[in-house]
């Protein structure tokens, strides 16, 4: 199971840098976030990974396509002047990050309890665990979080609306 | 069970697995088909006219023209598979499917029925058993996974009616989600839990205290939204036959056509069982305590075929909306409307209800 997951995650990731065309792209990108939302269900997470769908899958990535669509150019264009040093820098960076990211893995608190005590099914998390979570721990977070959405859509209004 | 569990080499947990889902798929595959023919019965009876009567077995046997499915499938089945010349054909060829397969997923976590224990095991009458720590964010998030089908077939045929299509039902469906959701959430608040069965034992069997009764406006709210998530007229803005040909599905023909508009139906009988468990106490048998697993089953299914002729109903009863208006009510009626039932159950909760 997990390495069906793992396959469409990576596999959809790929596809999407690969594939030339925006629309394709989206949709491998769609693909990549079912795979996640999969390995969410096997890490006993089902609200994280129905969240994945609704807000990811669900709206995020239907507003961009239907912003895609809406514009005329469905093709990515070639660069005009190839600039080969961004191509190797990528590279660089992507290899540190994976290293680093790696590295923060291993040395986390969590696989060395693995290590120590064995791999157990941890109990599910749970729509009811998650909301005392936000508002038991991480009440400011998450007001502030709030104002800052209301801010970006009253901005928003505001700026594609000319007279109010 | 476990005598035919033993005879296929199976545990009896993975036959009544198996069993589960070949009842609900071909059960939802075969009402979804039949109501195929019952929407053109349907308008025809709402429209004074007499509909299709005339399909027959050997020219003789007709029942009531029930075989115009069979004469629909065999025609769909033999007609010639096109695509269009400048059609991106491998989404061409996945979007029907991309449409049909969540439609039916969606309907895996209701409960149609109530549980049983036999020889010691509980049997559930849900393709998810309760406490799959999803609960009803399965079915929200599965219909937004819908949308994809109209979307790829709209963009793949490459024709601009289908792509207008296309773009209108993915903002119809995003506007509409936030309603439905928050109305959706109203009901998590006041049941405590968010596992279908949970809400539907909650409601109990006396009909004013379905969720109906104090949710009222939620179910406005939840029941109008189903009609754009289904894309259902009056909001069917995907295919507004009058004003874009045919909409995403301009392009298709044969089977694959087939296979979009079962997806469509297999969406209406979800979404009946939804409004069905949410708000009218699914398997909930009216003044019945303790009712049979049958009769649970019975007062299930008849309720689903209920609001699945409601939803034909309304379709031949009211005008398809304009762009516009489905924007506006979308946005400037539903929301508010679900956010007034949520905060004012949320008030009355803390009053102590």
């Amino acid at each position: 199971m997990f390495l069906a997951f793992a396959l469409i995650t990576l596999l959809g990731a790929l596809g999407m840098l690969l594939q030339k065309n925006i629309i394709v792209a989206g949709l491998f990108m769609v693909a990549a976030f079912f795979g996640v939302a999969g390995l969410f269900v096997l890490l006993a997470n089902p609200v994280a990974a129905a969240l994945q769908l609704i807000v990811y899958s669900g709206a995020i990535m239907v507003l961009v396509l239907f912003v895609i669509m809406m514009l005329s150019s469905h093709e990515e264009e070639a660069a005009e002047v190839g600039h080969p040093i961004q191509r190797w820098l990528s590279v660089l960076l992507a290899l540190a990050l994976a290293a680093g990211g790696v590295t923060l893995v291993l040395a986390s608190k969590g696989v060395r309890q693995l290590a120590e005590r064995g791999a157990a099914m941890p109990p599910a998390v749970t729509l009811q665990g998650v909301g005392a979570t936000l508002f038991e721990g991480h009440v400011l977070g998450f007001e502030v979080a709030g104002l800052m959405l209301l801010a970006a859509m009253v901005g928003a209004v505001a700026l594609t609306k000319r007279n109010l | 069970m476990d005598t035919l569990a033993s005879l296929l080499h199976m545990s009896p947990a993975v036959a009544w697995m198996v069993v589960k889902i070949v009842i609900v798929f071909s059960a939802v595959m075969i009402l979804a088909s039949v109501w195929t023919w019952v929407e053109r019965r349907g308008s025809a009876m709402i429209q004074d006219r007499i509909g299709p009567n005339r399909a027959a077995i050997f020219g003789r046997i007709r029942i009531i023209g029930l075989q115009q499915l069979l004469a629909d499938g065999i025609k769909f089945f033999f007609k010639e598979d096109l695509a269009p010349t400048d059609a991106n054909k491998a989404l061409f060829w996945l979007a029907p499917f991309l449409a049909f397969v969540p439609a039916l997923m969606g309907f895996a976590v209701i409960p149609f029925g109530r549980s049983f224990t036999s020889g010691g095991h509980v049997y559930h009458l849900s393709v998810l058993d309760p406490g799959n720590g999803m609960g009803m964010l399965y079915p929200l998030a599965i219909g937004g996974l819908a949308v994809y089908g109209v979307l790829v077939a709209a963009w793949s045929s490459n024709n601009k009616w289908a792509i207008l299509g296309g773009m209108r039902s993915s903002a119809a469906m995003v506007s509409y989600e936030i309603g439905m959701s928050l109305s959706v959430v109203a009901l998590f608040m006041t049941t405590g839990g968010y596992d279908p069965s949970e809400i539907i034992a909650a409601q109990g069997h006396l009909p004013w205290h379905w969720n109906v009764v104090p949710h009222f406006l939620g179910f406005i709210v939840f029941f109008t939204c189903m009609f754009a998530e289904t894309n259902r007229l009056p909001f069917d803005f995907a295919e507004g036959e009058s004003e874009i040909v045919a909409g995403f599905n301009t392009e298709y023909g044969s089977m694959k056509f087939s296979l979009l508009a079962l997806a469509e139906y297999a969406h209406l009988m979800t979404a009946s069982a939804l409004i069905a468990t949410l708000y009218f106490g699914g398997w909930q048998v009216p003044f019945v305590a303790n009712p049979t697993v049958a009769l649970s089953i019975t007062s299930f299914v008849l309720k689903l075929v209920f609001f699945a002729w409601v939803f034909v109903w309304i379709r031949w009863t009211l005008p398809r909306f304009r762009y516009d208006q489905l924007m506006h009510l979308g946005w400037k009626v539903m929301l508010p409307l679900s956010m007034v039932n949520l905060v004012f159950h949320a008030w009355r909760m803390s009053q102590g209800h």
